[in-house]
């Protein structure tokens, strides 16, 4: 009895001593970027592809010559409780200079009031939310707009591909319905129909019911609104239920597990995307190459913006110096900072977001993704 | 028009066969231990990890991949009964179901660390020979599932009707005191039956893997649930109907998203819970009312002496509280009130949860009704912050007495299932009533809290707030649980039928309790709402239900002073593990364990 009573009170001083002095030991001269992500439940995944990330750059920041950065990671689960914890917690230890994260909107988005006040950087790198960078001065975001990409994609399923009438099946979260949404909105625009859209929530698996409805209207080609893992359980359950027509997905498919997950299913699968590491462009071969040496596996798109993130921090922290206000000015002025994405990033100051993505026309074929060839399919 | 219709049977009966699966193992577990054993859906993750680990590691073909994935979650059953719940036994029922969650929880991020969380591929070994049925095909797979579903399903309704461990196992599940008198092992009854329907989940498991090409450590939630409603339109513990009630399932799923599309599809597999709940308690198959009555609700509560506080001690820390906001230590204070409005939330749940012995699994929609009350009246209406945090109160209240109603009728574990329906109906519905809610986009730009036009922005004025509605909330709970109206509540709990024929409006006074429950809750989702600035269908989800639910039982169910301390501590605790990063939650689950083990009347004891 008297054990447990002192393991019990002994956990809690602990605990207290841990909430009151909860700062990490760290270098006296790194600058330290904190980041709030998800590093356990449901969207671990992405945490620890950002961390993979960010080490990569950190490391080749430092051997180039530039300023020494370490990260400060809180795992918030993605859960808003958390985040906004961690948003006190940052905005009120001096040594951070900007802040990374969250990972999805309702994490993102309920933090961004705190960041705001505390006049803390909040960059959202994946945060494509419309309103996130609405938030306020202090939210910026190098997330690929869906304004610029579903256009893009509907241009790519028409007049690529020549489907007319098309069947959408989309995430029905706030990053899903904003891409279905723009895109029927551009394929309207270009003269073609979407005949059905579908929501299915995160997690689910059973796709078939869900597809005979679209196959009732008739469509020409389906689309996919989705991330990976998704995409590949409906790829093949479309080619269970026996349905020919040709499928075409955003650029967030994009992902070795994809091929992985989805086998024969997802071949003749059309995509584009914004990273694709077969893309000649110097800047994606040295990023791709030095990610295979150090972790031995092929970076996806989240890899990508995640270097991409702080590369830009490195840079930012080099011209405008290791200071908060400093990188909130400077996010305005930096220009042509070399980004594995974008080929090279600047911000526009009012929307506080970066334009021009380039888009890589993909196709998979032979269990690869490879350059789109041109050819529209026979089918459809 | 015959086409599709042929081609949504076919589908609702594939997707059906997966959950019927599932569901047979928790009627087995239901059947014998009287327990919804939460944990079924990770050892079916674990079950197709193990299938996973052997094929890629060992290259095994198909039968040795599945005697080792029945041998591994045989021993895992074995190990959860005989480690997790045997030493539970005797103490009240609401302990091993918790057990269970905890169990759940440590498994879940077990695998996650082990397996990495990311999801995996994983081939299926069977030749993929597809068959034409109407405009689809479908695989060896299906039938393989569809297999060992209906066969185990079989071999088990045999097993229990005409072999002597089968009896025995009957009769321990009718009364397990009788059975131990008439020289039945019990103990070791419930161990085969734990390896038994674990085996048959960590199966279940490798094959919906194998179906999918995919497997990830959260697949566990979402099998879990419908397993769980699968079972409860079976009937709880029927184990042929649990095959029924699966297939039921995916038909209604089917139907669902042919004739309404894909959103929806959750929102009819909850109702369906609730109709069946509401109109055959016993499930679709049983027309006599020949289970075992539930427990009287009464025993699902653990008696103990509660801890009392003097009152000067807990001024002492209401002062001490109060003047903690003056310190500068904004991260504490924002951990601090997160932990305070989860206190309204517990404070509601262990009122109706603990006083009335209604166990709401579904208590997060009470905030989730109460934020975007709020909400939508200061966004759409335009009104002050302070009048949409009463009004969502108010709101709250109503809705959420109208929409537990249906739950009133029912006792124990039903009560507990159809809180868990309606707490997901709830979310469906914000989600899909895109026109008032804004569906997946959630509301953005919620103005922050402010009373008579001053805006509180800073930590310590959201601190003080959430202090004084706590504070406000409790002293108002501790008065009328002293008054006539506790003794009515505590009088339904502890024998409702004694309780009418003492002329108690049963019915009437849960309205009461959920009522004033909902207004604290309602209130404190309000301001959560507002303080965060954006809320989602997400932002409280099925997992708050059940952290409340740990949060009321570890403070000692029904009591006041208690549901505060659970909320606080619990929502510090993931901060406190802070340093752990990757193993927190898992130091979280183990701590839970450990808990509802040595301390299950919670830190201040029932009331």
């Amino acid at each position: 009895m008297l054990g447990r009573r002192t393991l019990l009170a002994g956990t809690a001083a602990l605990g207290t001593a841990a909430l009151v002095h909860g700062r990490s030991a760290a270098a006296a001269d790194a600058v330290v970027v904190g980041v709030s992500g998800p590093l356990t439940g449901q969207m671990a995944q992405y945490g620890s592809q950002w961390k993979a990330s960010f080490d990569l750059a950190i490391e080749q920041i430092k051997a180039g010559g530039g300023p020494a950065i370490e990260y400060q990671f809180e795992d918030s689960q993605a859960d808003p409780r958390q985040s906004v914890a961690i948003a006190q917690k940052f905005v009120n230890d001096d040594r951070i200079v900007i802040e990374v994260g969250d990972f999805s909107s309702t994490a993102s988005m309920a933090a961004s009031p705190i960041y705001q006040r505390g006049k803390l950087v909040q960059f959202g790198q994946t945060n494509s939310h419309p309103d996130f960078t609405k938030g306020g001065d202090y939210m910026w975001s190098s997330s690929i707009s869906q304004a610029e990409e579903q256009p893009n994609l509907a241009d790519y399923a028409i007049n690529g591909l020549g489907l007319k009438k098309l069947a959408v099946l989309h995430l029905n979260t706030d990053w899903g319905t904003t891409a279905k949404n723009l895109f029927v909105k551009a394929v309207q625009d270009k003269g073609a129909e979407v005949v059905g859209t579908e929501g299915f929530l995160p997690g689910e698996k059973d796709f078939r019911s869900t597809l005979v409805r679209l196959r009732d209207a008739n469509p020409t080609g389906f689309i996919l609104e989705a991330y990976y893992a998704d995409a590949a359980v409906i790829a093949r359950q479309v080619r269970d239920l026996g349905l020919k027509q040709p499928i075409a997905a955003v650029g967030s498919v994009y992902s070795p597990k994809l091929l992985e997950l989805g086998g024969d299913a997802v071949n003749g699968i059309y995509t584009q995307s914004n990273f694709f590491p077969d893309d000649p462009r110097p800047e994606v071969q040295a990023f791709v190459k030095a990610f295979q040496a150090k972790y031995n596996r092929a970076p996806d798109g989240f890899n990508a913006t995640a270097f991409d993130t702080m590369i830009l921090i490195g840079a930012l922290v080099k011209q405008f110096g290791a200071t908060r206000e400093g990188i909130h000015e400077g996010l305005a002025k930096i220009k042509d900072v070399p980004s594995v994405v974008y080929g090279s990033m600047t911000f526009d100051p009012a929307t506080r977001r970066v334009a021009g993505a380039k888009f890589e026309r993909l196709v998979v074929k032979d269990d690869k993704f490879t350059l789109w060839d041109g050819v529209k399919p026979s089918v459809g | 028009m015959l086409g599709p219709w042929l081609d949504y049977t076919v589908n609702g009966l594939i997707i059906g066969n997966i959950y019927a699966l599932l569901a047979v193992g928790l009627a087995l577990i239901f059947g014998v231990a009287n327990l919804i054993n939460f944990a079924h859906g990770s050892v079916y993750t674990v079950g197709a990890y193990i299938g996973w680990a052997s094929i890629t590691y060992l290259h095994t073909p198909l039968p040795v991949t599945l005697l080792l994935v029945v041998a591994g979650c045989a021993l895992l059953g074995i190990a959860i009964e005989r480690l997790g719940l045997r030493p539970l036994h005797g103490r009240s029922r609401i302990a091993p179901l918790l057990a269970t969650i905890g169990i759940s929880l440590v498994l879940d991020q077990l695998v996650q660390l082990l397996g990495s969380p990311d999801p995996r591929a994983l081939p299926s070994q069977l030749p993929d020979v597809r068959f034409q049925i109407g405009n689809g095909t479908i695989g060896t797979l299906d039938l393989l599932i569809a297999g060992i579903g209906i066969g185990s399903a079989t071999l088990l309704y045999v097993f229990l009707r005409h072999t002597k461990l089968g009896w025995a196992v009957r009769a321990t599940a009718q009364d397990q005191d009788a059975a131990r008198q008439m020289g039945v092992d019990t103990d070791r009854i419930n161990l085969t039956v734990f390896a038994i329907a674990s085996a048959l989940g960590g199966v279940s498991g490798v094959l919906v893997g194998m179906y999918y090409n995919s497997i990830d450590p959260n697949m566990s939630f979402d099998a879990t649930l419908k397993g769980v409603v699968a079972m409860m339109i079976g009937g709880l513990g029927n184990v042929p109907g649990a095959i029924g009630g699966g297939l039921l399932l995916g038909l209604t799923e089917s139907y669902g998203i042919a004739l309404f599309g894909s959103s929806y599809r959750n929102l009819f597999a909850f109702a369906l819970l609730i109709l069946i709940l509401v109109l055959a308690p016993n499930g679709l198959f049983r027309w006599r009312r020949d289970l075992p009555p539930e427990p009287l609700t009464g025993t699902f509560i653990a008696p103990s002496r509660p801890v009392r506080i003097p009152r000067s001690v807990l001024a002492g820390i209401t002062v001490a509280a109060a003047l903690l906001g003056l310190a500068p230590l904004p991260y504490l204070l924002q951990t601090l009130t997160n932990g305070l409005l989860t206190a309204l939330l517990a404070l509601s749940l262990t009122l109706v949860a603990g006083t009335v012995g209604q166990v709401s699994l579904g208590q997060a929609a009470l905030l989730a009704i109460g934020g975007y009350a709020s909400g939508l009246l200061a966004l759409d209406l335009g009104w002050p912050v302070d009048v949409s945090v009463l009004a969502a109160g108010f709101i709250t209240a109503a809705l959420g007495t109208l929409v537990v109603y249906p739950a009133f009728r029912m006792r124990g574990h039903y009560v507990a299932i159809a809180t868990l329906g309606i707490g997901q109906i709830v979310a469906l519905v914000i989600l899909n009533w895109t026109g008032l809610t804004r569906g997946a986009m959630g509301l953005t730009a919620i103005p922050p809290p402010s009373i008579a036009g001053v805006e509180l922005t800073s930590v310590r004025s959201v601190y003080w707030l959430s202090l004084a509605l706590v504070v406000a909330m409790a002293l108002l709970q501790t008065r009328l649980l002293a008054a006539h109206l506790g003794r009515a509540w505590r009088s339904i709990r502890e024998d409702e039928v004694a309780a009418r024929s003492y002329g108690v409006d049963a019915n009437r006074y849960k309205a009461l309790a959920f009522a004033f429950g909902g207004f604290g809750a309602g209130v404190g989702g309000a301001v959560t709402a507002h303080l965060y600035s954006y809320i989602d269908y997400q932002t409280f989800s099925a997992q708050l239900s059940i952290v409340a639910l740990t949060m009321v039982i570890l403070g000692g169910l029904g009591n006041v002073p208690g549901a505060i301390l659970g909320a606080v501590v619990l929502t510090g605790f993931p901060e406190l593990f802070r340093a752990a990063a990757e193993y927190r939650m898992l130091a979280y689950g183990v701590v839970l364990l450990l808990l509802i083990r040595y301390r299950p009347q919670g830190l201040l004891g029932t009331v």
